[in-house]
């Protein structure tokens, strides 16, 4: 992705409504008991059109606000958040994205792993209390829905960022060219 | 030139996980801090915005859940139980009070919330994304009076207690949180205990008993006690419904000497709640 002003202008809105969006309206809706989390699904579509420093960084960034935002200790979600982005920009750099679906299981796989993140992390300060096992159903769910809506997630965002994206017009020259006079 | 590019990620990503472990460390058992205020105040009335705005596609969402997991409320009946479980519980509160009272020969009795307490009514702005916390943002703060370990209720009972607060919001750690505890009396039993949170699990509290020579059974209430002691941060006022017993067998009760207690407010849809300000928590 070419980073021009006028697109990071345009990844900093995505993120700031994301997170507007999540804590307002996703933290509150509830499919099956469990809220989706779309914050992580997010990062990994920053990470896999971006590659890994737009991955991490913007891992980095909505960790913060997210974090500025509920009050809590500033750098755990972001320390996620990073690994996360990073992780889908690493995916991006070293294999090419042959298939539908390799997306949507890129932002359910990565949506588990930063919900056991933020487990580990809490984990870190101490948990005084009972843990259930109805955490890891909690988190598949998570997954789940991570995977049906990471696809709408990154189809919108390619479609945002489409002007900088270095392979579009290589996709895009797919087309046979017409032979003048044949 | 390709070395050079990976050298200058791996200082940027260390860089940014170094940062946050600083920022981590600074800013960790800090209620709220001047960032965190300043970054509120511009975002709560884009919150609250967000909030009104989103609240139909957010019921017809929790509507389809409700309908798909059949629990269709009716709203009259749901009216009708909260007045019928708020006379209950007081009656409950009251007799056991009052026996009490005769005990000790003591007429002078208190109300159920202290006097100088004054409930500001908030709307809920912001829910915890994940499912290791248990936190909502509300949009109200110090400038309505909200302070630090003041307690919240809704219709329903209790809900938590205010952690941080700034000029305009206030974070609530739910009673479902895992650094929640709340001391509490089982009426009309009269046992005391302190009920804590099972993560993961919104709908069951766990009572741990700290006087189980009386029994308890299920079904029957459970409010604050009204005192606070070491790792309960909070000082609830006595008699707030906190939620009722469904698990008490008495083999549980000798063996674990622990109960559990379901909460009378549906954590996970809170729309308006009431933060108890100007209380003893000060």
């Amino acid at each position: 992705m070419i980073l021009t002003p006028k697109i990071t202008a345009r990844l900093v809105i995505v993120g700031l409504f994301g997170v507007l969006l999540q804590l307002t309206f996703f933290s509150r809706v509830e499919l099956f008991h469990v809220s989706p989390d779309v914050l992580p699904a997010l990062v990994v579509s920053f990470g896999l059109l971006g590659g890994t420093m737009t991955g991490a960084v913007s891992g980095f960034a909505i960790g913060f606000l997210l974090d500025c935002l509920l009050i809590q200790p500033i750098g755990g979600a972001s320390l996620v958040l990073i690994a996360v982005g990073y992780a889908a920009g690493t995916f991006r750099e070293r294999f090419e994205i042959h298939s539908r679906l390799v997306v949507p299981l890129m932002c359910a796989i990565l949506t588990f792993l930063a919900e056991l993140g933020f487990g580990a992390v809490e984990a870190m300060f101490g948990i005084e209390t009972d843990v259930s096992v109805l955490v890891v159903r909690d988190m598949l769910i998570k997954s789940l829905f991570a995977f049906f809506l990471g696809w709408a997630i990154y189809a919108g965002m390619r479609r945002l960022v489409r002007p900088a994206l270095v392979d579009e017009a290589t996709v895009r020259r797919t087309r046979r060219p017409t032979v003048l006079g044949a | 030139m390709y070395r050079k590019q990976v050298r200058r990620r791996r200082a940027v990503l260390a860089l940014l996980v170094v940062g946050s472990f600083a920022l981590l460390t600074l800013t960790y058992g800090q209620g709220s801090n001047g960032l965190q205020r300043g970054v509120t105040a511009v975002f709560a009335p884009v919150s609250s915005i967000f909030d009104r705005a989103l609240k139909p596609a957010r019921d017809l969402i929790n509507w389809v859940d409700e309908t798909f997991d059949a629990r269709g409320k009716n709203h009259r009946l749901e009216e009708e139980l909260q007045i019928a479980r708020k006379e209950a519980v007081g009656g409950k509160a009251a007799v056991a009070e009052n026996a009490e009272l005769h005990k000790l020969l003591k007429f002078d009795q208190s109300g159920a919330i202290p006097e100088g307490i004054e409930p500001v009514t908030a709307r809920v702005i912001g829910l915890s994304p994940t499912v290791w916390f248990s936190d909502v943002m509300i949009d109200v703060g110090t400038g309505e009076g909200v302070r630090p370990g003041d307690p919240v209720v809704n219709g329903d009972g209790l809900i938590g207690h205010v952690s941080a607060a700034t000029g305009s919001t206030a974070k609530v750690t739910l009673i479902s949180d895992h650094s929640s505890a709340v001391s509490v009396r089982v009426v009309p039993a009269g046992v005391q205990g302190i009920v804590k949170a099972t993560v993961g699990e919104p709908n069951r509290l766990v009572l741990s008993f700290l006087n189980s020579d009386k029994n308890i059974h299920k079904g029957e209430s459970v409010v604050t006690a009204g005192w606070h002691g070491e790792g309960i941060e909070s000082r609830f006022p006595p008699n707030i419904p906190v939620g009722e017993v469904t698990r008490a067998t008495i083999f549980e009760q000798e063996a674990q000497e622990r109960s559990v207690v379901r909460p009378y407010a549906d954590l996970r849809n809170l729309d308006t709640v009431q933060v108890l300000t100007g209380g003893a928590s000060k």
